[in-house]
């Protein structure tokens, strides 16, 4: 097992068995999915509305070359710039490099996950420039020195008293502040920030191919302020995040929003189409793109998967996921959690290193159900296990044991011996330690004294009403798809 | 250019030799429910938002009396409403502006730097005053855009925003609070 995949197994043991923060993700994920059945009737048929988005979607990434030139030509006209970076340390260097020559000493920050994928910040703190997280959410992990929990809601995981807590520590503030007064602290904190900050970092929620314009949805505003008051705005954004034309945003915005958090549209959409223009109040005096890589060609090589790049990053597959939901958005490592993020991080990534992502899935298909650009996550998290048997990035004593399975279960004498020595195994105790990483949080169920067949018989003390032929036809003959092993039930459940 | 732009071009090209299948093709029905009338629904959906209208030409020297300092884009609408600003804009109790249009079905604002002066004038203040006339209703985004392409296509300005509502988060257990970074408030009057 890789340290990654240690790490992992640890991490998501722990959360899953702490009941403090299952309560508190259990009642934000519920919060959620009330707004967002709410915010699905304003649409007549939301399952239409996710095929013209997946629709969007499929057309840019499939032409995306032409879209990414359209892009880079118009933000030229527009009197920006655009910097392609292939990885993360390049797109690093490059801001840097604009913020050393510019004399940047402070940098205000709108919440950006491609910002955190390259790991900026830490890039900056190493050069002693500043850099303020501006989005609540995220200057509290800031401030915590956490990652952020979700790729939405990046402290999901934290109580109003926990938040209280740390501004108490930090700025002495009452210990049980209210929400509106938390709120209230940071913005007063923050708003000296932004009117002192050299620079403005942004993500792109889209990339707008025919005029050349990015877009960041806020709700707080803090990405309007990062991109009027800064003298540079740099936007940092996923080649995938591309979107055709101006008019697409009528769609794509009420969605992202719907499955986002449930409301109609983000508060503030912004649109940014260059530096600040002859006769503006205000505005930037320079104005950056950098068109990131860093593996998202690899994942678009990837026919099969190629969707994955279709994703807004709204988070509604994570919220879906009964994995997330019990194991948290921590415990996976990773930049993007939940069902997108064991899709992708795999093919971003070290593929060694990351395979085990995909197996930390009930296949359940809730997620691919609420993807509003119908992304097949479920099936991809299956895709992923199979190349990971292929590329022998799997466990080899479970690859053994599949052996040992699929020997078993194709001839019915095996199959009923194998059973008898399982109860026998579970009469034993044996079978609770190698089931050890199970059992330790749960207590396996009593072996039944015999097995469905020998109490049918018994029940019905008739001969044999079938030929042994067709009795063989009834044992399945072949394994279910690589890695479908212990969810039997979940792995159907996606082929409805 | 750099390499990595030819690199990264080139990389997208061999990738995309492999077909992707196609999603679902979407259906010729409507995706939304009907607007119906747009100055009712926008007030409804405005109001919800806990946008504040101010409704009569009375009211609005009450609203506007508890500000000491204001900020306005100088256009000749707002100057007519409220006469001129007395403040910039970071030092600014309000900020009043006018906008592109108003948007029925999410009872949201459109503004540009051109019709907003500037990008922090909506922004920055506490207070966002946005001075409107009724013909500036359209039913829903779509129609939004359509306008917003024919009024700037070749002559984009820097910076557009659509505004739904005050500035608000949810960040801390989910609960809503007004005015994070951005105006606690927003209203809206319309002049005819």
């Amino acid at each position: 097992m890789t340290s990654s995949a240690i790490r992992f197994k640890r991490a998501a043991a722990e959360k899953a068995g702490n009941l403090h923060h299952r309560a508190v993700i259990q009642k934000a994920i519920g919060t959620y999915h009330a707004a967002v059945a709410l915010g699905k009737t304003r649409f007549a048929d939301w399952q239409n509305a996710r095929s013209h988005a997946a629709q969007i979607k499929w057309e840019t990434i499939n032409h995306l070359d032409r879209y990414l030139e359209q892009f880079e030509r118009k933000v030229i006209e527009n009197g920006g710039r655009v910097f392609w970076a292939e990885t993360a340390e390049e797109a690093r260097a490059y801001i840097l490099q604009i913020a050393r020559t510019r004399n940047v000493r402070k940098v205000v920050k709108s919440k950006s996950m491609t910002t955190e994928e390259i790991h900026l910040n830490e890039a900056l703190e190493a050069a002693e420039i500043q850099v303020v997280e501006t989005d609540l959410g995220e200057y509290i992990c800031q401030i915590r020195r956490e990652p952020p929990y979700h790729i939405v809601t990046p402290v999901m995981h934290l109580t109003k008293a926990d938040i209280a807590r740390t501004f108490h520590e930090k700025f002495g503030t009452a210990p049980d502040a209210t929400a509106e007064e938390l709120a209230g602290i940071a913005r007063a904190q923050l708003r000296q920030e932004f009117l002192t900050a050299g620079m403005g970092v942004t993500g792109a929620n889209f990339l707008i191919a025919d005029t050349g314009m990015i877009t960041i949805s806020t709700n707080e505003g803090n990405g309007r302020l990062s991109v009027s008051l800064p003298r540079i705005h740099v936007a940092v954004a996923g080649i995938e995040k591309l979107i055709p034309r101006l008019e697409d945003l009528a769609l794509m915005w009420p969605v992202l929003a719907i499955a986002g958090n449930g409301q109609a549209v983000t508060v503030y959409n912004t649109l940014i189409g260059g530096p600040r223009r002859d006769g503006e109040m205000d505005g930037p005096e320079e104005f950056h793109v950098v068109l990131l890589d860093n593996g998202r060609t690899h994942l678009l090589a990837d026919a099969e998967q190629r969707d994955a790049l279709y994703c807004i990053r709204c988070g509604a597959c994570l919220n879906a996921c009964p994995i997330y939901r019990n194991i948290g958005g921590h415990a996976y490592g990773t930049t993007y959690q939940g069902p997108i993020g064991s899709v992708i991080t795999p093919h971003l990534r070290d593929a060694a290193d990351w395979s085990h992502l995909p197996y930390a899935s009930s296949l359940c298909g809730a997620c691919t159900d609420v993807c509003p650009v119908r992304i097949d996550l479920h099936h991809h998290l299956l895709h992923n296990r199979r190349n990971a048997v292929q590329h022998k990035f799997d466990n080899p004593l479970q690859r053994f044991a599949f052996k040992v399975w699929l020997w078993a279960m194709q001839s019915e004498k095996r199959y009923v011996v194998a059973g008898k020595l399982a109860r026998l195994a579970m009469r034993l105790g044996w079978a609770a330690s190698l089931a050890k990483p199970w059992t330790q949080g749960r207590e396996l169920p009593e072996p039944p004294p015999q097995n469905f067949r020998e109490w049918w018989e018994k029940l019905n003390p008739h001969p044999d009403p079938l030929p042994y032929t067709a009795r063989e036809r009834e044992v399945p003959s072949s394994p279910p798809s690589a890695g479908g092993e212990d969810q039997g039930e979940g792995a159907n459940r996606g082929e409805h | 250019m750099t390499p990595a732009r030819e690199n990264i071009l080139a990389r997208v090209r061999a990738a995309l030799r492999t077909e992707a299948p196609r999603p679902p093709v979407p259906t010729e029905m409507p995706i939304w429910l009907p607007v119906g009338d747009i100055e009712t629904r926008f007030r409804e959906e405005f109001v919800a938002l806990r946008g504040e209208l101010i409704d009569g030409a009375d009211k609005l020297p009450e609203f506007l009396k508890p500000f000491e300092r204001v900020a306005t884009d100088g256009s000749e609408l707002v100057r007519l409403a409220v006469g001129d600003g007395n403040a910039s804009v970071r030092e600014a109790d309000i900020g009043v502006t006018g906008c592109d249009c108003l948007i029925a079905q999410t009872g949201s604002v459109f503004v540009t730097t051109r019709s907003a002066g500037g990008r922090a004038l909506s922004v920055l203040p506490p207070v966002h005053l946005v001075i409107a006339r009724r013909d500036q209703l359209v039913p829903d985004l779509a129609a939004a855009f359509a306008l917003i392409r024919k009024r700037y296509d070749r002559h984009w300005p820097s910076s557009l925003c659509l505004i739904t509502g005050p500035s608000r988060t949810a960040d801390i257990e989910k609960i809503v609070v007004m005015g994070a970074h951005g105006p606690k408030r927003i209203a809206v009057y319309f002049t005819g």
